[in-house]
């Protein structure tokens, strides 16, 4: 098996196109309806108690838990962790872009803002590289800076099957039009090998 | 928009979440002091939710806080699910008129358009923005052996370029997601 590390990035390539950032609808709505819930809950039962009639007994029991366990008790730790797992959880959901699998493609001259899905571009790599004769299979990986070819080869001489692959992958990379060209490692191996 | 609002107040919740949770935490083990006097205190005494319960204030203040929280996250949790897309935009007629277009109308007409794009196998559109400022977003599904950068070239030059002109657009800004059909390799041997 030979092994080829990722190939460095062509410069002239490179353009400023910003990533897709993901309006983060679920979190939004799951904390949207967690928070009605939780505050129309209390403002019925506060008004109903206003009202004159009996609270619920939730708020009760719950009010007593709060008087009387100390810091320490093991289920205020507990809930406490898990406010600040949650919290920490919801502030990098709120930084951080997401739409990891959205590879954000070159810009052309009209103010048309395009991205490649990863797996549309595995797919692409993946039907350029059993074209190369003597290619029996390959699967293709691609994270968001390199892309992982791992290539059977049947028949022809391993090292010249690597060549004609890394210069078809090569073009099509190219032609998959990214803002940032992804990397490339190319692993060949012969059938019944490895 | 409501991007911006979403990761705002994401953003708020976290750090309200981190920050009670890291004081009863800090407390607990004797590294804070306040507002909390040591690991034997409790989180709320009857003394403390019942110290302004005397006052003509402080029901009014519970309710209508609670009540905006409420409305708030009402709104909130519906800006999520409402369907945002333009339902008419304005197009300038020639004889200092304006005409009306039918939203839907525009974006089955790009969606027809981009599924004649050799390498597309399905396009969806929906058009946002306002009705003298569209935007377009597009979803392109490849069929196999498609060529994600000439797709996109013709896109551009062909089907927004045919959208701008026939509804008298001067910019269609456009957003697309290029996505795959699954398909098996097709080997040559």
């Amino acid at each position: 098996m030979s092994e080829l590390g990722p190939s460095p990035l062509p410069p002239r390539h490179r353009s400023r196109r910003r990533r897709f950032w993901s309006p983060r609808r679920l979190p939004a709505a799951i904390t949207a309806a967690l928070l009605a819930v939780v505050a129309g809950l209390l403002l019925y039962d506060i008004a109903a108690v206003r009202a004159g009639r009996p609270g619920m007994a939730w708020r009760r029991s719950l009010a007593d838990e709060l008087a009387t366990r100390p810091l320490d008790d093991p289920w205020i730790l507990a809930v406490a962790c898990v406010a600040v797992v949650l919290g920490l959880w919801l502030v990098v959901l709120a930084v951080t872009p997401g739409l990891r699998d959205v590879l954000a493609m070159r810009a052309g001259t009209a103010p048309v803002r395009a991205g490649l899905d990863r797996h549309a571009a595995e797919l692409t790599l993946r039907d350029r590289a059993v074209e190369v004769s003597g290619v029996r299979s390959a699967r293709v990986t691609v994270t968001r800076r390199t892309a992982t070819v791992r290539a059977v080869v049947s028949f022809r001489e391993t090292e010249e099957v690597r060549a004609d692959l890394a210069a078809v992958l090569a073009e099509a990379m190219e032609q998959l039009s990214l803002a940032r060209p992804l990397g490339l490692a190319l692993h060949v191996r012969r059938m019944g090998e490895g | 928009m409501r991007a911006t609002v979403n990761r705002v107040v994401l953003v708020l919740t976290g750090l309200a979440l981190v920050l009670s949770g890291a004081v009863v935490l800090c407390s607990a083990t004797g590294l804070l002091h306040r507002p909390y006097t040591g690991r034997d205190d409790v989180l709320l005494s009857e003394g403390d939710r019942t110290r302004y319960e005397g006052t003509s204030w402080w029901w009014p203040v519970v309710i209508g806080v609670l009540a905006l929280i409420v409305l708030c996250a009402l709104w909130w949790l519906l800006a999520q699910v409402r369907d945002r897309r333009l339902r008419r935009l304005a197009v300038d007629a020639d004889d200092d008129g304006m005409a009306l277009l039918r939203g839907r109308a525009l974006e089955e007409i790009i969606a027809a358009d981009a599924e004649q794009l050799h390498g597309v196998d399905h396009a969806t559109t929906a058009l946002m923005g306002t009705p003298t400022a569209p935007r377009a977003r597009l979803q392109l599904a490849l069929s196999p052996n498609a060529v994600p950068g000439d797709v996109l070239a013709e896109l551009d030059s062909a089907v927004l370029d045919r959208a701008r002109v026939s509804a008298g657009l001067p910019l269609l800004p456009a957003e697309a997601r290029l996505r795959a059909v699954s398909h098996r390799a097709a080997r040559v041997s």
